[in-house]
Parts: structure tokens; sequence; C-alpha cells
């Protein structure tokens, strides 16, 4: 009872830190999301991959720029009995003019055409020959560009001309949109020099079972969560995004914990009252921790309200790589809870400690 | 037998040189519908005397009973419950719960456990007539007159019929005439519902209203003499 009166009674002392609480929250939700789109923009074209194991080069330090496996490397990883699929997967980055005076970077990727590894189409068909390609929505959105389109892709100092049969949602890769080539088409977009010395393939992509930690003279195999760890950038971007997470939860314990401690500071006399006419401390630490659960849960609602807001209005253009989840709303929400509560602990305390002798003292 | 009895009751505070005797061997018996007028200097040892009365401190020697219970074995819990519900408080200072109105102030006193929400108002609003409340019972605390004021810490005092009713000083804040109206008030409500009634006060003319007037020097009682 006198936790929700005096919340009502005193809107303008709870509103300002359920707000405060609330700016809080959404920030963190802000910067989840924001984590979220960095790390899809980082690879997610290489999590959605079919597979569940990646094969580099022995040499390569699982960077997928510089893993280059040879035909004998693709051709051993091939014939482990552990591995029911595998197939030779290529990338090479290349810039892409789809206007005049425009250009953007995509990331092009060689697939054996009929392989696990090529994408689902979403339009159009899938690779037919050594001239089709495949183009991720994400490309559509920035160049437009359709299916039946020509694109021109560096070859040396020439270009070549592929032509667009199918669309792909598989999106980033290296903070590149993804298109999709007859592997033996990225060789030649690769290494357009010297056709002896070409290697076979970046990477093999593997389904089976035990794979993990395999290793070959010039190949080594490791979980497809793995590889994607080790996209260079990844790590980095996830201990920051964790920091400023934290950051924001720990902000939030003490704002709630300061808030708590100055209004219990207030009331110590008025605690000290109810307690002498019969009130158990453990009512009133209640009372206190239902307060805090209100501020937060309200405080969430805020956030998560505002973060839906941003979605439908500055995000909508798509160009933020800001990605909210119904998972990243929960957890924050839960967090600045569980937080909330951490932080009012020191308050609980100091209401369980007052002493019902101080009503009698005061004059 | 007496509603309250106090048996060599003292209390001293501190340890060694800075020792305080506040009450020493006090033996003093309220009966129902009685209302003892406490008398004293300031730092005679009435408040503390109040606090024994009222659990909220343990005596260092002597016993405390109420209705025949010897309230100085009580545990923690048990003290909190005996405030509860068999004593009634009017403190001196600030009684109310400021952003609560004051029948609000009156019902509080039922979510502290132990009593049934319905019976809890209807004798809120009865009270709220008694004590001539109605007009005001759904007025904030803090816009209540002092008088209004110390009139609602008594009808909380009585919410939950308790046996004793300890009240420290509660007109020093009001003049004269506010001041024997509360105190009238108190009066007729104890003698009525035949409580047992300590009230704290260095007013003489309020003492003079009570039932018995119990003067207390240094944690001793002087004197007792009984009125009307
Ligand atoms: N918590 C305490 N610690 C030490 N001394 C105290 C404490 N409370 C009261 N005293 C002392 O005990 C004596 C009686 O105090 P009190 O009961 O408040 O008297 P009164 O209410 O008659 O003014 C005074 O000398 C006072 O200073
Ligand atoms: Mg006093």
């Amino acid at each position: 009872m006198l936790a929700l009166i005096e919340i009502r009674r005193r809107k303008l002392q709870f509103g300002f830190v359920t707000g405060v609480v609330g700016l809080i929250a959404y920030l963190i939700i802000m910067v989840t999301g924001l984590g979220l789109g960095l790390n899809e923009a980082a690879g997610s074209a290489l999590l959605d991959l079919n597979g569940d194991y990646l094969a580099y080069a022995s040499n390569s330090n699982l960077s997928v720029i510089r893993s280059k496996l040879t035909e004998r490397d693709v051709a051993e990883v091939q014939s482990l009995s552990g591995a029911e699929e595998a197939t030779p997967i290529g990338y090479v980055a290349a810039v892409i003019e789809f206007a005049p005076e425009e250009s953007d970077s995509a990331a092009i990727i060689g697939v054996v055409p009929g392989s696990f590894a090529e994408p689902e189409i979403v339009e159009g068909s899938t690779i037919g020959g050594p001239n089709d390609i495949l183009v991720d929505r994400a490309w559509v959105r920035v160049a437009g560009t359709r299916v039946g389109d020509e694109l021109a892709l560096p070859v040396g100092f020439a270009t070549r001309q592929f032509t667009v049969v199918g669309i792909v949602d598989q999106g980033y890769f290296f903070f590149q949109s993804t298109m999709y080539v007859d592997i033996s088409s990225w060789k030649e977009l690769n290494f357009p020099g010297d056709v002896g010395q070409r290697p076979a393939a970046s990477l093999v992509l593997l389904s089976g079972n035990d794979l993990e930690g395999m290793r070959g003279e010039g190949w080594r195999i490791v979980t497809k969560q793995d590889g994607f760890n080790n996209i260079e950038g990844v790590q980095g971007q996830q201990s920051t995004v964790d920091a400023l997470r934290y950051m924001g939860l720990l902000i939030g314990a003490m704002v709630i914990g300061v808030f708590f401690h100055v209004i219990t500071l207030q009331k110590v006399a008025l605690l000290g009252i109810l307690k002498a006419i019969g009130a158990p401390g453990s009512y009133l630490v209640f009372q206190g921790l239902l307060q805090v659960l209100i501020i937060c849960v309200i405080g969430s609602l805020l956030a998560v309200g505002l973060a839906l807001l941003t979605e439908a209005t500055v995000l909508s253009s798509d160009t933020i790589p800001i990605n909210f989840t119904n998972s990243a709303m929960t957890t924050t929400s839960i967090s600045v809870v569980i937080a909330g509560t951490i932080g009012s602990l020191l308050a609980a305390r100091q209401v369980a400690s007052v002493d019902p002798i101080i009503a009698m003292q005061q004059q | 037998m007496a509603v309250l009895q106090l048996r060599d009751v003292s209390k001293s505070y501190g340890q060694g040189s800075r020792r305080v005797d506040a009450v020493r061997d006090v033996s003093l018996d309220v009966d129902h519908g009685e209302v003892v007028a406490l008398e004293g200097p300031s730092g005679s040892g009435k408040t503390t005397l109040l606090a024994l009365a009222g659990a909220l401190l343990s005596p260092t020697s002597g016993e405390i009973f109420l209705d025949g219970d010897n309230v100085t074995r009580y545990g923690a819990r048990a003290r909190t419950r005996y405030r509860r519900d068999r004593v009634g408080f009017v403190f001196q200072g600030s009684n109310m719960v400021p952003f609560l109105t004051a029948r609000e102030n009156l019902l509080v006193v039922g979510s502290f456990g132990g009593s049934d929400r319905s019976a809890i108002r209807h004798r809120a609003d009865e009270l709220l007539e008694q004590l001539d409340l109605g007009a005001v019972r759904d007025q904030i605390a803090t816009r209540l007159s002092g008088g209004e004021r110390q009139r609602v810490a008594i009808a909380r005092a009585l919410m939950r019929d308790p046996s004793l009713l300890l009240v420290d000083e509660p007109t020093a804040s009001l003049n004269f005439e506010l001041g024997t109206r509360v105190v009238d008030a108190l009066l007729s409500e104890v003698h009525r519902r035949q409580k047992a009634c300590i009230m704290v006060t260095h007013d003489d003319r309020m003492a003079r209203l009570s039932d018995r007037i119990v003067e207390i020097r240094d944690g001793r009682i002087l004197s007792e003499r009984p009125l009307s």
C-alpha cells in the first residue's frame, strides 16, 4: 500500500528517476543492437553458410583473406571420413561501378554451383554458367540492381561482364554486401595472372561430426562459429559492445542506488515511526523493493517503446547497422531489473537497520 | 489487576563513567480507564519510561507486565507484534506519513498484517467520526492543522484496539485551547474504551485534566497525586 501511494503522490521524483532508468535502458538496447548489427555486417554471410565447419590454410591464422588452399588440400579435406559433405569456397573483395561515378565494394564468394554452399535464391534463378552472378538484397538496396542487369567486375586492369541471374538474402561479409559466382570464375577474378599457380579455394565448407581441430599439412578445421569469431575486428567489436553494456548496467544500478539511498535518508524518521507502531522491517524493505521493481519495469517498457520508435523512424533507412531483436530487449529489461535491485541493496540495508526508538527521540 | 504493571524497572544508557541512569527502580500500575500524567523536567526520564512500557527499549533490570503477560521476556518479533496490537503510540514530534491522507494514515496500520481489511476500514471511519475528523479525512497529512494531526495520531493509536496508550507530550506544539481539545479527546476515548494510558507532559494545566499525576525526577518517582 505505502509503496504505490508514495509513487502516485510523489510523481515528479519517481517520474524523473524512471525516465533516467528508461534512457539508460534505451542506450543499452541501442548498444546491444549496434553490436548485433556490426556482427551481422562483419559476417552474417559466413554464419549463414549451410555447413558446420570450415577448413582454413594452416598458415592463414584463420583469416579468410589470407587463407589459400591448393587442389591437394581441398582433395584431402574432402576425403576425410567424418565429412559428410565438403565444398570449396572462394572469397575476394571487388569494387564495382553500378552507375557512372558510383561504386561500392562487394564480397565476391565463389561456390561450386549446385553444392550446399550455394545460397538460397529469393528471386530469379541459381548460377547456371561462368558469367552468372547472384547479388544480395543489401547490394540491391544500395545500387538498385535487378535480375537481368549486367555488372562489370574487375579482373586485373580490365573488367569482366557478369549477368545478375538471382537475388539472395545472405547479408554481409567483411562489411560488404555479398555476391556469388561460380568458383572457377572466382579463380580468375582473384588471380588474373598465372593460371598454373592459382589456389583452388579460400576455404572448404564442411558438414559432419567431430571435425573440429583436425589438421593436415596445409589445412586445419575449426567450427563455423570460431571462423566467424576470427574475422578481423569481430572480437574487438564484441568486447567494446559488451563493455558499453556493462557500463550502462553499472550506471543504472548506481542511479537507482543513489536515488533510493537519498529517499531512504529522507525517510529515516518516518521509518522509525512505522517500525515503532509495529511495521515489521521485512514489510518496509519489501515496499522499497516493490518501488525499485516498478521503476525498473516501467523504465524498461519506456526503453523498449523508444527503441521500437527508433526502429520505425530513424533506422528504417537501413544504412545504420543497428539490429533490434526481441531477445536483446528482453535481456536488457531483465538486466536492468537485476541491476536496479542490486543497486538498491544498500538502501534496503538502511531500511532494515532503522531503530524504532528514534520515533520517541525526535522532539 | 492493573493493565500495566512496572516492577522495580531501571534503565541505564552507556557504560562506565559515561553511564546515565535514566530510570531508577520505578514501580507503577495503570488501571483500566485511567490516564496517568507523567510530569517532570526535561531529562528526568519520562520518554525512557514510555519507551520501556512500549517495548521500544528493554529494561536494565525489573519487569513489565501488560494484562499479566511479562513483556520483558519477549523476543524481537513478539515485541514488534506487541507494539502493533497491544500498544497505541502518540509521539511528541511528527506522527504522520506525510504523503498519506488522514484516513490512509489510519489504514496503514492494517497493512502490517494480522488484521482484517474490512474491519480496519470500518474502524478507521468510526474513529474519524468520533474524533471529529470527518471533514478532513481525505486531506493529505501535511495539510492538516497541528490539532487535527494530533487527533489523527490518537485515532491511529486506537486502530488496533490496544490495552495501553502511550502518549508523549501531545500538546507540545499546540496553544492552550487546541491542546485542551486534544487532551479532552484523548481522555474521553480512554475512559469510554477503558484503556490504560500514560501521558507525558510538562504542562501542569494539561496534567490536571488527567486522573492521576506522577511526578518524576532524575529517573525516580517523586510523588503521586490522584485527581478527581
Ligand atoms: N540513547 C541515549 N543514550 C544516552 N543517554 C540517553 C539516551 N536517551 C536518553 N538519555 C539520557 O537519559 C536521561 C533521560 O532522558 P529522557 O527519557 O529523554 O528524559 P525526558 O523525556 O524526561 O526529557 C537524560 O539524562 C538523557 O540525556
Ligand atoms: Mg522526552
